[in-house]
């Protein structure tokens, strides 16, 4: 069976909770990555802490947002939990 | 493939928007208020005695006299510059309610102090109308009565549901958007006709609700992504960090005498931002080893990180200058890009204009919601086929249309009546604010349960005339205090004050030309509608 069948073959609504917490989660925690931390080692403390927060909501949200786009919930948690573990293991390497 | 995922979006967007819909409704519809908090709150003020403003040089004895008295002042005071006379001032402090969390202004109680002729310091409470600080609350956690921590969690679920609405609304619109956008076709196919004009508000206002969304997440869960970026990603040096650019605490204790006069810390701000008009002076903890004092001002060509404007902290007793972070002129590109999100949602930049461009965008995005539900009713409506029997609505259409007249017109309707009551309750009840809050939730509870009992149709037509009245309500109570018939009644012939007035009396219109509308379309428009004379009798037996 083609890819754009098997599609065909579910409801827009199935594995709808899957994805959804997947984009809720998985989304926060690539919101909270170490990634601007790392890449900004000259910055001021006091917005540097504040703006790694403020980077959260447009990462989230747009995961969040796109979750529901994967063709069903274990792969959105497949994917978006393996990027979860490169930025972890990002964090883990990379000093900052 | 496309049409299989805009299906998926379309369901995404049906439940967020049915879910957060109305929540965002009041959230908006109040928000495009406490855009004008400040004149609101001038416009339902009653007038202060003239007299309650010392010279600027007369406040330090001021200070000094009402720290000796309560001690506890030293927490948190101001110094509130005239604004017109630069060398006039006012004292002010605020006592907090018991248990109220550091969001929690409506508890408030506030206080000035002003010296009589022997040269002692008297001290009057003061009473800034809470009823803009009630709108803000209404705004800030869609429409509850308290600015509590949980509940700007469920302000924030909301602010989550309505961003994957934004998102998914944009992914079916995308594939047709050249069709689309700017096509309007009134016409025999409501459907159509109204799907046509939220889409067009919906695109052309994204910007605008894109900021607003990112921010509101923001606002509702920073102190949850801090507490987890300090475990995952700052290894507990959050605090370290916050901490880095502000002095190490000064051990020595001063006397309150030492503390530089209010002439001379101006001064020091004005070398650092020469083109700003100072307002205030906010002093803090100024007995604690890291006293500040932050010095106030609008930057009318720059984004201001407060609602109050920008500042610079000084130290009270040496002058010396503790931050600059958030003034303008002094900071870096990381604190201009920080104080620009605020800016961007409390739109403290581009004066008067920008704040009528936001009034605008949120009253559009009130009634974004407000037509998103409308489209839910009307997308599920069965039609009537010829020659069959008068045809009923089902009950979760029927159910749908009433809760969300109820919702929407009654928070309007809700705002109005307590709006119109500022003038009439000072002197008639001791708790204003109590009274304030019981009348508003008096009339949202009054009309959902209105527009449930009866039906929708009607529903709508008596809560939009009620919200025209109330807000006709509202310059009618300053015109009879300019007439002078109503001993107490007030009114300022000032611009911001008019505008109050102007304003509410062009909302009256509209609400009165939309309650016409919808009476002629009870009885004219099509039968098979939850809008029609045929539904709006059989809805009884039908829900």
């Amino acid at each position: 069976m083609s890819k754009a069948r098997t599609l065909k073959a579910q409801t827009p609504a199935a594995g709808w909770l899957g994805k959804a917490l997947a984009g809720l989660l998985l989304g926060l925690g690539l919101g909270c990555s170490a990634l601007f931390i790392a890449l900004t080692p000259e910055m001021a403390g006091a917005a540097r802490a504040q703006l790694a927060m403020w980077l959260v909501p447009p990462v989230w949200l747009t995961v969040l947002g796109v979750s529901f786009l994967f063709r069903s919930g274990p792969r959105a948690w497949l994917v978006l939990g393996g990027l979860n573990l490169l930025v972890l293991l990002q964090a883990a390497l990379v000093p900052r | 493939m496309y049409t299989h995922w805009a299906r998926i979006y379309k369901g995404v967007h049906t439940w967020t928007g049915l879910l957060a819909g109305m929540a965002l409704f009041i959230a908006f519809y109040a928000g495009a208020l406490t855009v004008f908090k400040e004149p609101i709150t001038r416009w339902a003020s009653p007038p202060a005695p003239a007299a309650n403003w010392v010279a600027l040089e007369q406040t330090p004895a001021l200070i000094r006299q009402i720290l000796n008295a309560r001690p506890q002042v030293g927490q948190e005071f101001f110094v509130e510059l005239h604004p017109q006379h630069s060398q006039r001032a006012q004292l002010r402090w605020q006592v907090a309610g018991p248990e109220a969390d550091e969001h929690d202004q409506l508890s408030r109680r506030h206080f000035m102090a002003t010296l009589d002729a022997a040269g002692g310091a008297v001290t009057l409470p003061l009473q800034p109308a809470p009823v803009a600080e009630l709108i803000d609350v209404l705004h800030r956690v869609v429409g509850l009565p308290f600015d509590t921590e949980y509940n700007r969690w469920l302000m924030g679920v909301v602010a989550l549901l309505y961003a994957v609405a934004l998102l998914s609304g944009l992914v079916i619109l995308l594939p047709t958007l050249s069709k689309d956008l700017f096509a309007f076709r009134p016409g025999r196919n409501r459907k159509r006709l109204w799907l046509d004009a939220h889409n067009l508000v919906g695109l052309v206002s994204l910007p605008f609700h894109l900021v607003i969304a990112l921010t509101a997440v923001g606002f509702a869960f920073h102190d949850g992504i801090y507490t987890l970026q300090d475990k995952v990603v700052h290894d507990g040096g959050l605090g370290r960090m916050f901490r880095a650019g502000m002095p190490a605490p000064d051990p020595e204790s001063r006397s309150h005498s030492e503390l530089l006069p209010p002439g001379d810390l101006l001064d020091r701000f004005k070398v650092l931002a020469p083109e700003l008009e100072p307002t205030r002076l906010q002093y803090l903890r100024i007995d604690s080893p890291m006293p500040m004092v932050s010095v106030w001002a609008n930057d009318p060509v720059a984004m201001n990180a407060r609602a109050w404007g920008s500042f610079a902290v000084l130290h009270p007793y040496t002058g010396a200058v503790l931050n600059t972070d958030y003034l303008p002129a002094q900071q870096g590109p990381a604190f201009a890009a920080i104080n620009t999100i605020f800016s961007l949602h409390f739109v403290t930049f581009g004066g008067a204009v920008q704040k009528w461009v936001y009034f605008g965008l949120a009253l559009a995005g009130a009634w974004l919601f407000y037509t998103g539900n409308l489209l839910w009713v009307e997308s599920r409506r069965r039609a009537q086929r010829r020659h069959q029997s008068p045809t009923l609505q089902p009950p979760r259409t029927q159910w749908v249309a009433a809760l969300t007249v109820g919702v929407c017109l009654g928070s309007v309707a809700g705002i109005s009546v307590t709006l119109a009551a500022a003038k009439w309750l000072p002197g008639c009840v001791e708790d204003l604010l109590l009274a304030h809050q019981l009348l508003y939730y008096g009339v949202f509870f009054g009309s959902l349960a209105w527009a449930i009992r009866l039906d929708p149709a009607r529903g709508a037509v008596h809560l939009l005339w009620l919200a025209a009245g109330a807000t006709a309500a509202i310059p009618g109570s300053s015109l009879l205090g300019a007439l002078g018939w109503v001993p107490g009644l007030w009114w300022y012939p000032r611009m911001d004050s008019l505008g109050v007035d102007l304003t509410a009396m062009v909302a009256a219109l509209g609400f009165f030309l939309m309650a016409r509308r919808l009476q002629q379309r009870i009885s004219r428009g099509p039968s098979d509608s939850v809008w029609g004379e045929l539904n709006a009798r059989g809805y009884k037996g039908n829900a």
